[in-house]
């Protein structure tokens, strides 16, 4: 029987109150997927399979609703709009965009890549909206599927319009460098690009500069740095951080064996548009994604199998926790109190951002979070 | 290229590559996604030639390997080849035991 031919509305509560059952999740907690946010309330998206995103309620720290996002899951990188209400999802394995209305869980926006089925676009990671919320941005990495042989076709920024519908097409488009992931816009409007450099994009002219050397960093007796960007994290504190790890040699004999093994991160404020470059440990361990605390831009925390948090004046781990399993992506609240730890499985898990003693689990409905972004933001 | 000799075709482009001068369009990623055929530590070792920094237990880190083709080698590529191996397993932790062997499919 399809439900959703009687009565859309009851079709998606039942789907809602089925997930949670599924998930041994308390239904009397989950809302319907048309359950509208509350203004002023904080919350956090994360997707899973099978392709939804869940809402927490970050304040009383339960699943809020799940919302169903259309085609196949992957990689579920997210932003959230600077409405507040809108969240855009990289789906169906990297080559489409659906903006998806967290008030109704309706689709309000998508597009996909390439219309033309001999040609296979995928964006690695790379999306990104202008801070007046207006225009969506992807890098469109485009192969020719010719019978005989695979082409790469060159890559290039395509600009879409927010408002452009369920097929919207680029607006705009721009020549960009290859090698481009995570992607962010400042206040200014500028376009933050991480790929062998940080770039700053001009979404208007194409044009473009190095924000922050990376692999033509010119740090005297410092190896170049070898970075992870999967997970582009809006943070609280407006920063676009990516960590690092690199090694600094003890002279120009540069001898390994001698040389530091150092982490840090560059950090874009996306406010002011000031960078910086700084280590902050040894080291000692992996981490696939970190941030600076809201509260203090001194302590900065790193997660994968455990979750650290480092003095970065100091260049020393102050404490660190033992986590149940690996967790790739972190998210704290506005407040910076709390640490939410998403990615991997089907569990986010919750932190006290001062202690490092674990406040909870939230199981979600459906499959793996993955390589998923999680956003937390006041709606 | 001078201890390494290519034995299928791929590797013979590669070294064709070479040898008509175009290895300066080739430029190794700092951020390595989607395909790429790499020596990156991270799934059998770890970067300190250890286990203690690979993803603990494998199972969390199969979907985050599989669906970007991080690894294409160790696990499916599932960004392009095989999206549906999965399907009966999209919770790696409870369901892995459904998740099988993939093989190249004939040509048509």
């Amino acid at each position: 029987m399809n439900i959703t031919k009687i009565k859309p509305s009851l079709a998606i509560r039942l789907n809602t109150a089925l997930l949670a059952i599924a998930a041994g999740v308390a239904p009397s907690f989950v809302q319907a997927a048309d359950a509208p946010l509350k203004s002023g309330n904080e919350y956090m998206v994360v997707a899973n399979y099978p392709n939804q995103i869940n809402v927490i309620d970050v304040v009383t720290d339960k699943l809020f609703k799940t919302c169903k996002v259309p085609g196949a899951f992957g990689p579920g990188v997210m932003q959230v709009a600077p409405d507040n209400k809108t969240a855009y999802i990289l789906s169906n394995h990297y080559e489409d965009i659906y903006g998806i209305n967290l008030d109704t869980c309706d689709v309000s926006f998508h597009t996909r890549f390439s219309s033309d089925p001999t040609v296979r676009t995928k964006s690695i990671f790379s999306m990104a909206i202008s801070p007046d919320g207006k225009e969506v941005y992807a890098i469109h990495n485009p192969t020719k599927l010719n019978t005989d042989h695979y082409r790469i076709q060159p890559t290039q920024l395509a600009v879409y319009s927010s408002d452009g519908g369920l097929d919207a097409k680029p607006i705009r488009t721009f020549p960009v460098p290859r090698q481009i992931t995570v992607m962010t816009t400042g206040a200014d409007g500028g376009l933050y690009m991480a790929g062998a450099d940080i770039y700053k994009f001009d979404v208007h002219t194409g044009k473009y500069t190095t924000a922050i050397a990376s692999r033509n960093w010119q740090r005297p007796l410092y190896a170049p740095p070898d970075v992870l960007n999967a997970w582009p994290i809006q943070t609280p504190s407006k920063d676009f951080t990516i960590l690092y790890t690199t090694a600094k040699f003890q002279d120009d004999s540069y001898n390994v064996d001698t040389a530091d093994w150092i982490y840090g991160f560059m950090n874009v404020n996306l406010e002011t548009g000031k960078t910086q470059t700084t280590d902050f440990g040894p080291i000692t361990e992996i981490y696939f994604t970190g941030m600076m605390s809201p509260k203090d831009p001194n302590i900065v925390f790193g997660v994968l199998n455990r979750l650290a948090k480092y003095d970065v004046k100091e260049k020393k781990l102050i404490k660190a926790a033992a986590l149940d399993h690996s967790y790739y992506c972190i998210a704290m609240n506005h407040d910076g109190s709390k640490i939410y730890l998403g990615g991997t499985f089907n569990d986010v898990a919750i932190y006290d951002a001062d202690s490092l003693e674990k406040l909870g689990n939230i199981q979600l409905p459906g499959g793996d979070m993955a390589i998923s972004t999680s956003q937390i933001f006041i709606r | 290229m001078k201890f390494l000799k290519p034995i299928n075709n791929k590797a013979q482009l590669l070294d064709q590559a070479v040898t008509d001068n175009q290895v300066e369009e080739v430029v190794a990623m700092s951020s390595l996604a989607g395909c790429t055929a790499t020596t990156d530590p991270g799934w059998e070792i770890d970067a300190f030639g250890s286990v203690t920094s690979l993803c603990q237990p494998m199972e969390s880190d199969l979907y985050g390997c599989a669906d970007p083709c991080w690894w294409p080698a160790q696990v499916p590529d599932m960004m392009n080849t095989y999206q549906d191996w999965n399907k009966d397993a999209q919770n790696s932790k409870d369901d892995w035991r459904n998740l099988g062997t993939v093989f190249p499919a004939d040509k048509k």
